[in-house]
């Protein structure tokens, strides 16, 4: 009862953000120099031509005019229509999520396969080479900047070795799910398992590079903070009462200590695949992997708003549904919290 | 009887006229490239002004062809210098060497023309960016062109070297004064297996120019002057406001042809997402933002193509798209920078195509502030410029130094005249003799924009600040407010100095002068020389060999 009441306010609390963003969002257009019309309009429109294409984006209305229209908008599904393209610009946006949601939890996935062994073993072997060597990889990863590693992959894994395609993402994991799923006639057919292994395999073909570009850094972060967090777990009181009570170690390490240790890393976690969401754009761009990033950028360049607005929307309201989620995790990892 | 009438039509032609090359003008390209040779014709640049006041056109006889109009018009802003003179750019493609294809200048990527030597019959193209939608009619980008023209031919269209071929037009003549005919191919049949009417000829002209017919086409002002379309005894007859001499060469580049019935049968969605052309390719697969797949259309009117799968594609990032090259994962990608070329020339299997294009690089001035209102201070500025370095050094070669606003095989160049020798003691003098020593001045860029243009605005302002006598410094700009404020239609809202890229695809003179250096000019900086406005308008009133 009281994590549900906690979840509401959380709720609650995050319906205020998302309106904020997009009341922040939706002012930005007013503050940015270049005006949209010099995209759509001929350069050497005549004034006439210019207030009908103002008047045809609706941007000759006064300002809170538009503000209500696009709020009452945005509540039926609707963001307005792309200034350059014409089409939904709700429809360009979500198609882009599946892109960015992939690789963001593609990117974390490394991070925790990768960073939590590395930081255990780094915590528990101090001082010796194990512990330098992830020492030395956490510096390294923090410090590369990811368009280096991107191109740098691509040169070396692709270009020259031709292990990993260079870039592009030729089918989502959604679809490759699709043919498990397949319906004909209304009925079910039989599940195409061979075109589900070849589409899932070709998806982690391409996001392979992608993923370990994206997720170098937050791999590297997360073994510092798994580090810290074990060596200080390790040095807890309960820990030496488990070793008197002649506990095996692994049991100590693993079951007591890493569970108490993941508590802020989930955390962190949490706040960063939020992070990946919306700043994955230089990787995106890299490996030319259609997200809501590159999205956001090539809309910047035309200043074509709907989309612009629509996907800072939605990075943000994403980003306000995985802390919300974080912090239903963390309630259950830390009941205390609750309270 | 012309001349008579150039004062009346003299307006309407400035107005639309200087529409069109507004279109592909400052839409820019941010990342194209060169070819590494060495300039143009490396002239001496003598020009015959130096400094005076310009008035030496009068010893020369009057012009009396359109083109000796263009081409004194040309000499006349070389002397007076409304602009310091840059550079043309170059389109530099990388290319798989299983491939053979001649770049085109207007920067338009035809694969019809691409044949394979080796391998898979079967080619992808990447560039930097998809389409905004298949309207034909509804877009203003070359990337978008480019997988629009695969499946649509043109009324008119252009060879590799930019000269007018026939297309879906087997003929055409002037009939008079505002109207001109094209005859018909016949036998040519959409995608869809109906047969080409000159109905539909009409209303894709329609469709452009009227926005009663369809959509508000953001390519009405490509078709400038021209007013409608109708059929006539079994041709199409196109009207224009006056003589329109360049009717022509409009629609050589511009107006796709659709079939009337799918068009007015679908919705927008779905005419954004199909196409159903004349052309040479037709669509097998389409996905947003993704990819377009073609196969060759077995019923084309012309020539078959020589390849049986085309793909395009996307990707923004040069030095992607440069790797994508070199693995083999893609045959032909746009825009490759100077840094990347040697990359792809140092790989067997892939090679280096560059063309000249149809953009000119130049910083303009306004002639109504100072010190810009000098002629003597706008010509020292282009003496203090050392154009060979600038392209050399930061263009790596892939460009060619101008002195005119018109490029080499456009109508209307003038070949006498060569870009300015640097010369700084001469342009320390004249700056003493304009009266304004001692001047401290902004050159505002814009970012990204054109290839290497922070690059380019810093060299000339470092030139120029090293003239004992004047002060110069860059001012960095986003291209959105730039352009704000160029095209605001009011010149006191120009930046004071400023670089700019134009493209001009109709390969004439006019679409870069006019609007960009005559006083009705829409984007024009340069304004009240009578001279040039005299000679720009009888140039338009006079019938072209286009």
């Amino acid at each position: 009862m009281a994590l549900g009441r906690f979840l509401l306010k959380r709720g609650i609390q995050g319906v205020l953000v998302v309106w904020g963003v997009v009341t922040a969002v939706f002012l930005l257009r007013f503050i940015t120099p270049g005006d949209p019309v010099t995209f759509v309009a001929p350069l050497d429109a005549s004034a006439e031509l210019r207030a009908q294409i103002a008047a045809d984006l609706g941007l000759d209305q006064p300002l809170y005019v538009q503000y209500v229209d696009y709020i009452v908008g945005l509540l039926q599904g609707d963001m307005g229509y792309s200034y350059l393209r014409g089409t939904e610009a709700s429809t360009i946006v979500l198609a882009r999520v599946p892109a960015t949601v992939e690789l963001a939890v593609a990117a974390t996935v490394v991070a925790i396969v990768i960073a939590i062994p590395l930081g255990v073993i780094s915590a528990t072997r101090r001082r010796e080479p194990a512990d330098y060597g992830a020492t030395l990889f956490s510096l390294v990863g923090i410090s590369t900047p990811n368009f280096w590693l991107g191109i740098m992959l691509i040169l070396v894994l692709s270009v020259q070795l031709d292990i990993f395609p260079t870039s592009r993402r030729p089918i989502g994991l959604f679809e490759t799910f699709a043919f498990l799923v397949t319906v004909e006639n209304g009925l079910a057919a039989p599940m195409d398992v061979g075109a589900f292994l070849d589409g899932l395999w070709t998806w982690l073909w391409h996001i392979a590079l992608p993923a370990v570009t994206l997720g170098t850094y937050f791999t590297a972060l997360v073994t510092r903070l798994t580090r810290s967090g074990m060596i200080e777990e390790l040095g807890q009181p309960y820990v030496r009462a488990a070793r008197a009570k002649g506990l095996p170690e692994s049991l100590i390490q693993y079951k007591h200590a890493l569970q108490n240790t993941l508590i802020p890393i989930v955390t962190v976690l949490g706040l960063q695949l939020g992070t990946l969401i919306g700043g994955a754009v230089i990787t995106e761009a890299v490996f030319s992997w259609p997200g809501l990033g590159t999205l956001v950028i090539d809309s910047i360049n035309v200043r074509d708003w709907p989309l612009i607005q629509g996907s800072l929307i939605v990075i943000g309201t994403g980003f306000v549904l995985i802390n919300i989620f974080v912090d239903a995790l963390y309630a259950y990892l830390n009941p205390r919290v609750v309270h | 009887m012309l001349r008579d009438d150039s004062d009346v039509n003299r307006r309407t032609y400035l107005k639309y006229v200087g529409g069109t090359a507004a279109t592909v003008g400052l839409a820019g390209c941010s990342d194209s490239g060169g070819d590494g040779s060495d300039g143009s014709d490396g002239s001496d640049g003598s020009d015959g002004s130096d400094g005076t006041d310009g008035e030496d056109g009068e010893q020369l006889p009057e012009p009396e062809t359109r083109e000796e109009h263009l081409q004194r018009a040309n000499l006349r802003l070389n002397e007076r210098a409304p602009w310091i003179f840059l550079n043309r750019q170059y389109s530099v493609y990388g290319i798989a060497s299983r491939l053979d294809w001649t770049a085109r200048r207007d920067e338009r990527i035809e694969a019809q023309a691409i044949s394979v030597t080796e391998g898979e019959p079967s080619v992808t193209i990447t560039q930097s960016s998809m389409d905004s939608g298949l309207d034909p009619h509804d877009h203003r980008e070359t990337p978008t062109d480019n997988i629009v023209v695969q499946a649509h031919d043109g009324v008119l269209g252009r060879n590799a070297d930019g000269d007018i071929i026939d297309a879906l037009a087997t003929d055409y003549e002037r009939l008079e004064e505002g109207r001109v005919r094209f005859e018909i191919r016949d036998g040519v049949t959409f995608h869809n297996g109906d047969e080409l009417q000159p109905s539909d000829i009409a209303y894709s002209v329609n469709r452009v120019v009227d926005s009663e017919v369809g959509i508000e086409s953001p390519q009405s002002d490509q078709l400038a002057g021209v007013t409608g379309a109708e059929v006539v005894d079994g041709g199409v007859e196109v009207t224009s406001d006056g003589i329109n001499p360049i009717v022509f060469s409009l629609f050589a580049s511009y107006c796709k042809v659709v079939q009337q019935d799918w068009i007015e049968s679908r919705d927008s969605s779905e005419i954004n997402s199909d196409m159903n052309g004349t052309g040479p390719f037709q669509v097998v697969e389409y996905e947003q933002d993704v990819e377009i797949v073609y196969e060759p259309y077995e019923d084309y009117w012309g020539d078959a193509p020589e390849i049986e799968e085309l793909t395009i594609r996307a990707t923004s990032e040069s030095s992607t798209r440069v790797s994508q090259l070199l693995a083999g994962e893609t045959d032909l990608v746009v825009n490759v920078p100077p840094q990347e070329v040697s990359r792809v020339r140092d790989e067997d299997s892939t090679e280096i195509t560059a063309v000249p294009s149809t953009r000119v690089i130049f910083n303009a001035m306004r002639y109504d502030v100072e010190p810009f209102s000098s002629p003597e201070f706008r010509q020292a500025l282009n003496y203090a410029i050392d154009l060979n370095s600038i392209i050399e050094n930061i263009l790596q070669g892939f460009a060619d130094a101008t002195g005119q606003p018109t490029l080499e095989g456009f109508v209307g160049y003038n070949g006498e005249v060569g870009p300015y020798p640097q010369d700084v003691e001469q342009a320390e003098q004249l700056v003493e003799d304009s009266g304004h020593a001692g001047v401290e001045i902004t050159l505002e860029t814009p970012v990204g924009r054109y290839l290497r243009d922070v690059q380019i605005a810093q060299a000339v302002a470092s030139q120029i600040d090293e003239l004992s006598n004047v002060s110069c410094q860059v001012e960095q700009r986003d291209f959105a407010s730039l352009a704000g404020e160029v095209t605001s239609g009011d010149i006191e809202n120009m930046p004071h100095f400023y670089l700019l890229g134009w493209g001009n695809t109709t390969f004439d003179a006019s679409q870069t002068i006019i609007p960009l250096l005559t006083s009705d000019g829409a984007l024009s900086s340069y304004r009240g020389d009578e001279e040039v406005d005299e000679l720009m308008s009888e140039s338009q009133n006079l019938p072209g060999e286009n």
